[in-house]
């Protein structure tokens, strides 16, 4: 039997590796993107054929303060992407603005953020109808890749919940910049698992800056 | 459709085949920066750069393709989530230690990057754009943000409308 990562499409083929997928140990990772056991699936799984709905009702068009900051993060990239340097910085500016407008969770709280994430992860497929409906192929391209980035970043959240920080102690934490997706090693990744971008694309976290 | 150069620095291998061809010089500047108010769009200098870090840009961009409002709704159904899990991350990150710190750092900036893709799908691809202005022009009077900066609001108005009149 062949398992399948749904981030990156790696293959676990049982007749290749010898121990049978379901026998790896729960912490085992991809060996391409380290994404956790739990996000493979079987080759060849029927196709989904009843996409829970979801009422995406007329309320969703009024954007939260950290949807303004995001809709404000989009055009700046756009606008560098035009070379316009100072328009660029002027919505950054406007982005940290709403980014400071947005209310702060009262606790830091890693079970709630694991569950926006899972819910979150749980509502593409009814989106994704959505924009198949419609034709729309530029908004399915956006959510194929986001899906699989919002995967790992689940599974991270995840992983964090039943390890903790451990395994981010001594290596080091990147994020793709072109879709998001975050690599947890010494080195960026040659090519993003995800998007394929090279390395260079990759930014690092950086640690708290100590006083 | 009138163009100009732009000259991707990350690209640049410092080749010069484009100073050579340039018929303006706009291509010959201290900070790498190609000239606009010299270039005259004739594309000669794209042509030539052996590392292709010359791009020919338009002036005015067609309009973007239209969304249709299910679309959007459901976009910004998942842009919601995105934004408030960026909110936990940061909260996390701020009560954490390093190892932690960096992860949930991480794990904002990967929303944040999700959050501003959907937003670009969900008709905000181009910042010359009508949906672009609308927001900019609206916002001004949303009572939740009294005190946006208002200068940063016009001044970017006056950049990417130069043929509004007031
Ligand atoms: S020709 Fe291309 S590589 Fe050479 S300096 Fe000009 S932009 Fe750079
Ligand atoms: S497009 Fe023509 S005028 Fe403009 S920088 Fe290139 S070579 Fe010079």
């Amino acid at each position: 039997m062949k398992s399948v990562c749904q981030v990156c499409g790696f293959v676990y083929d049982e007749t290749v590796e010898k121990i049978p997928f379901s026998e790896l140990p729960d912490d085992w990772t991809c060996p391409l993107c380290g994404a956790g056991k739990q996000e493979f699936a079987a080759e060849k799984k029927e196709p989904e054929s009843i996409v829970p709905q979801i009422e995406f009702g007329e309320e969703h068009l009024k954007l939260s303060a950290g949807q303004l900051s995001a809709l404000c993060a989009n055009l700046s990239r756009a606008c560098e992407k035009q070379y316009l340097a100072e328009e660029a910085d002027l919505f950054k500016q406007l982005g940290e603005y709403f980014a400071s407008k947005a209310p702060v969770p009262a606790d830091a709280d890693a079970d709630e953020l694991a569950a926006i994430l899972r819910s979150d992860l749980a509502a593409y497929p009814a989106v994704r109808a959505v924009t198949d409906a419609n034709a729309d192929r530029g908004a399915a391209r956006s959510l194929v890749w986001g899906e699989k980035v919002q995967r790992m970043v689940s599974s991270l959240a995840d992983r964090f919940l039943r390890e903790g920080a451990a395994f981010t102690k001594d290596t080091e934490v990147w994020v793709c910049t072109a879709c998001g997706f975050i690599w947890i090693g010494d080195e960026a990744p040659e090519q993003c698992p995800v998007c394929k971008v090279p390395s260079w694309k990759f930014e690092k976290m950086q640690g708290r800056k100590t006083a | 459709m009138k163009r100009y150069a732009v000259r991707n620095l990350r690209m640049c291998t410092k080749d010069c085949l484009c100073l050579f061809v340039c018929p303006t010089g706009a291509t010959d500047t201290e900070n790498s920066v190609i000239d606009k108010t010299k270039c005259i769009g004739c594309g000669a200098c794209a042509d030539a750069c052996p590392a292709k870090a010359i791009s020919l840009v338009p002036y005015a961009y067609p309009p973007q393709q239209p969304k249709t409002p299910q679309v959007i709704t459901a976009l910004h159904y998942l842009g919601r989530s995105k934004a408030s899990a960026e909110s936990a991350a940061l909260r996390l990150a701020e009560a954490a230690g390093d190892g932690m710190y960096r992860l949930m750092k991480g794990i904002a900036a990967s929303e944040r990057i999700l959050g501003a893709d959907l937003m670009r799908e969900a008709g905000y691809m181009l910042p010359q754009s009508e949906n672009t202005r609308a927001f900019l022009q609206n916002i001004q009077h949303d009572p939740d943000y009294a005190d946006l900066p208002a200068d940063t609001v016009n001044r970017l108005l006056e950049l990417l409308y130069p043929d509004d009149t007031e």
